[in-house]
């Protein structure tokens, strides 16, 4: 496989026709989202009622949901109007396009296309411009602050991202995540590259501004980025945050846990449970780790959290010699 | 449809890329530029240029984070969204964007293009990688060896602090009038928040 010999790069799987591949991304990100939701309280609960932790009703976000639709959308002053009722919509649409490359079953992906990793890295990438425009839009200090603080740690967290996934494609030979899914037959990377998940982890907190790295609609700065939403734009950012976190937990799945494969039951089944298993850790994360400092989290990324993946895309490198 | 999606990506790339002369904002014309971009890209994957195409989302998008946002963070306008000209030198930047159109025309029209259609884009992408680590690495190794130096300096020019303490160490206040005398360190600003209080001796 080294050296200069042709690779064989597998064929990969067909593209869904267009019809069922819309119907598809709507009912994962749907049910993931309705799935966040419901592990957030199961994962919250044993803490309820203590350090700020509250768990409602099982109702509760849909109640909230339906009063936030409800409500009149504020404005401020000159704002860049486009900018900020758009955000929400790509950031939505950010979280679609990185998991049409994530297959989802055995030969089931919605576009397992050769350069999925590169597509992914590059939906994650303008997923920062666009949480940055989100902040930058409303025309208001402590969203502005948010959206400069979140791009120190965005571009922290986004070099790690890039090398646990070229570690993970290593040893399948190719970008394309059903290879990386396909390469882990034997021995799934969380066991050969113990260091991609963790590092993982901290990607999808930084992608989805939660856990240690809510920086952004954080409560230390009022509110932050989402200091001035309010209504339905409150309601879709939240909606469109949750199906990134969705994603990036697929993601992980995939790349890390073997994604489909398994025994006994059927490769959805096992991509859904894997999934699951990452979205409780991440909601776990979410509810239970203290916020960083941005300054003290990019020290961190930059002289802890950056050596530990060059050693890990070593590590991938060498044990697929 | 290719052609179709062909001409909407180059239209919107012309036209997102003349938007960036046009709008008031250091933000807007930096991601406007990064939609012409984003929209290349897009027809660089119809011309079957997968890998490239796809590279050049993810590496545009993360250079104009760092350069735009870098350059607005220095700038005294550092919200973007007060109005500002985004244009200087107006008359030669035109008469320079005339003649690199003129030699773009040229070529386009004039050039005797190899008419040779990818069969293996598997095979574009291992010629790509043989000829970046193989005949022009010095030319590029060069290069990244010396943007990750800029980069390196950048970050250190733009610290308060580093592995020998405060950045304002030893640094004197200018005076506040010409041939004045220098104002006392503690008219400097002190934004060391580990904090190391230096006693001023009640000055």
């Amino acid at each position: 496989m080294m050296g200069g010999d042709r690779v064989d790069v597998p064929a990969g799987i067909d593209p869904l026709d267009p019809a069922v591949a819309v119907l598809v991304l709507a009912a994962v990100l749907g049910l993931g989202s309705v799935a966040t939701v419901v592990l957030r309280r199961l994962v919250a609960a044993p803490s309820a009622g203590r350090g700020g932790t509250t768990v409602g009703t099982a109702a509760a976000p849909l109640r909230e949901a339906r009063w936030l639709a409800d409500q009149q959308v504020i404005t401020t002053e000159r704002p860049d109007r486009a900018t900020w009722i758009l955000a929400p919509a790509a950031y939505l649409g950010l979280a679609v396009a990185a998991l049409a490359v994530v297959p989802l079953s055995a030969g089931v992906a919605v576009a397992d296309v050769r350069t999925g990793i590169v597509v992914f890295g590059a939906a994650e990438a303008l997923a920062i411009v666009v949480i940055f425009l989100h902040g930058w839009s409303p025309n208001s200090p402590f969203a502005l602050v948010s959206a400069y603080r979140f791009v120190a740690v965005a571009l922290s967290y986004e070099l790690l991202s890039m090398f646990v996934l070229i570690a993970a494609a290593i040893p399948a030979g190719s970008l394309s995540i059903g290879a990386i899914v396909d390469s882990q037959a034997g021995l799934w990377n969380v066991v050969r590259q113990p260091l991609g998940l963790p590092l993982w982890l901290v990607v999808s907190w930084g992608v989805t501004f939660s856990g240690p790295l809510a920086v952004v609609d954080s409560a230390d700065l009022a509110g932050g980025g989402g200091v001035e939403d309010s209504g339905l734009q409150r309601l879709a950012w939240a909606g469109a945050r949750a199906a990134m976190l969705v994603v990036f937990a697929a993601a992980g799945a995939a790349v890390f846990l073997g994604g489909w494969q398994g025994p006994v039951l059927p490769g959805g089944a096992w991509m859904a449970v894997k999934t699951a298993a990452v979205l409780v850790v991440l909601v776990a994360g979410d509810v239970y780790l203290a916020r960083m400092s941005a300054q003290r989290f990019v020290r961190l990324a930059w002289a802890v959290l950056l050596p530990l993946a060059f050693l890990d895309l070593l590590i991938g490198g060498v044990g697929s010699l | 449809m290719i052609d179709i999606a062909f001409v909407v990506f180059s239209v919107a790339a012309v036209i997102s890329g003349y938007l960036v002369f046009r709008v008031d904002s250091m933000i807007r014309a930096s991601f406007l530029l990064l939609a012409s971009f984003l929209n290349v890209g897009a027809v660089l994957v119809l011309l079957l240029a997968e890998y490239l195409g796809t590279a050049l989302l993810f590496m545009m998008t993360v250079e104009m984070v760092v350069m735009a946002l870098f350059m607005v963070m220095f700038m005294m306008n550092p919200a973007g969204l007060n109005p500002m000209s985004m244009v200087h030198q107006p008359r030669v930047a035109a008469a320079a964007g005339l003649v690199a159109a003129a030699g773009i025309w040229a070529v386009a029209l004039l050039a005797d293009f190899p008419d040779a259609p990818v069969v293996d884009a598997d095979q574009a992408v291992r010629d790509l990688g043989f000829e970046l680590l193989g005949e022009s690495m010095l030319v590029f190794e060069s290069a990244g060896v010396t943007l990750l130096a800029t980069m390196v300096c950048a970050v250190v020019l733009s610290a308060a602090r580093g592995r020998f303490g405060d950045g304002y160490e030893g640094s004197v206040a200018p005076p506040l009038e010409p041939g004045g005398d220098h104002r006392p360190d503690d008219d400097l600003v002190d934004d060391d928040a580990g904090g190391h209080h230096h006693d001023h001796g009640g000055r």
